[in-house]
């Protein structure tokens, strides 16, 4: 292997590492949290690599768990990773010169940290780099979040009975999200949209099967769109 | 066997989500809807991390809610100095620890 693309390699694995660092109390405790519900220990860890979208994997097992239908909670994962949709898009002009494989294998890989991490990689001020760097990078940063992810959730679902409950990590999973969040918000729509379906979501949370999250996200959306969409003409006016 | 049917199904689902822009050119998002694109993270992400802050076990109350907003705070300022999502979890998460042992230890929790 050329060393630029070694390079390249190493580095998508060190970034990742530290991701998964970060990940650490979040997949202990959603781990943890999925060995407390009547789903088959073997079905959450699978739901890692299957799935690979650390929120509606809980989600999801949670409402198995309450006896909820296939197509209910087939459905619940659409909505929560539908932010997926706009990952794909904006990788798009990354991935031109990736031939089609290499764009469906990466799509694969493309949840909320690698898409965080290729992106940031992709428009870094030294550029992209060569192709086989741009694929080096990504899919090392790719196994390495997946192998990482798959691990914590099987370690939190193997000692979850174990963890003393008067260990409390209810905190863990809302702050790793408001951490990787904080980056997102770039302007008002994006503080309007977060507040408004943070609150929502607050009040609507008593709402059966993960609906009140929906129901947040939904108005979060509106609210954040209103702002932009006045923003905007503020500028055409201008 | 269900469960596993139903796992399976929304890995499909959430890779249709991820792979929809990256088939062919022909598929690209609506341009009206690109706009308002970039909002769906901060939407959903604030979805899930506010409720869980402002009420961390279930219920807005004093004890419960004022200690997961200083570790909350404290999380955003970490970030914002260091930009070390690593240094922002830990040392938050275990601020957040000192202050629920203080408030079990004075009977309030």
């Amino acid at each position: 292997m050329p060393t630029p693309t070694r390079a390249a390699v190493l580095a998508g694995f060190r970034d990742a590492m530290l991701i998964v660092l970060g990940y650490i109390p979040f997949g202990l405790a959603a781990g943890a949290a999925m060995a407390q519900t009547d789903v088959h220990p073997l079905v959450s860890i699978l739901g890692s690599p299957i799935i690979f979208a650390g929120a509606s994997q809980l989600v999801a097992i949670q409402l198995l768990s309450s006896g909820s239908g296939i197509a209910l909670v087939v459905f619940s994962v659409v909505i929560i990773n539908a932010r997926h949709l706009l990952y794909s898009a904006s990788m798009e002009p990354h991935l031109e010169q990736w031939s089609r494989g290499q764009r469906l294998a990466a799509a694969f890989f493309l949840s909320d940290p690698v898409y965080a991490l290729a992106v940031s990689r992709f428009e870094r001020e030294q550029g992209a780099g060569t192709k086989p760097e741009q694929l080096g990078y990504y899919f090392a940063a790719g196994m390495t979040c997946l192998l990482g992810w798959t691990g914590l959730i099987t370690i939190g679902v193997l000692l979850g009975g174990f963890i003393p409950p008067w260990v409390p990590l209810e905190l863990a999973i809302p702050l790793t999200f408001l951490l990787l969040l904080l980056p997102l918000i770039r302007d008002r729509s994006g503080l309007v949209a977060a507040s408004v379906g943070g609150l929502v979501a607050l009040f609507a949370a008593p709402l059966p099967f993960g609906f009140g999250l929906m129901v947040g996200a939904i108005a979060g959306l509106i609210a954040g769109g209103i702002v932009l969409s006045r923003t905007s003409e503020e500028h055409a006016d201008a | 066997m269900l469960d596993l049917l139903a796992i399976v199904l929304s890995g499909l689902a959430t890779y249709i989500e991820r792979v929809i822009f990256l088939v062919t050119k022909k598929v690209r998002p609506p341009r009206k809807a690109l706009r308002y694109l970039p909002l769906v993270g901060p939407a959903v992400l604030g979805a899930i991390a506010v409720p869980g802050i402002l009420a961390p076990r279930g219920e807005l109350s004093l004890v419960e809610t004022i200690p997961a907003v200083i570790a909350a705070v404290l999380a955003a300022l970490l970030w914002r100095f260091t930009k070390q999502l690593v240094i922002a979890l830990v040392v938050a998460l275990a601020a957040w620890w000192a202050m629920v042992f203080v408030l079990v230890q004075w009977g309030l929790r």
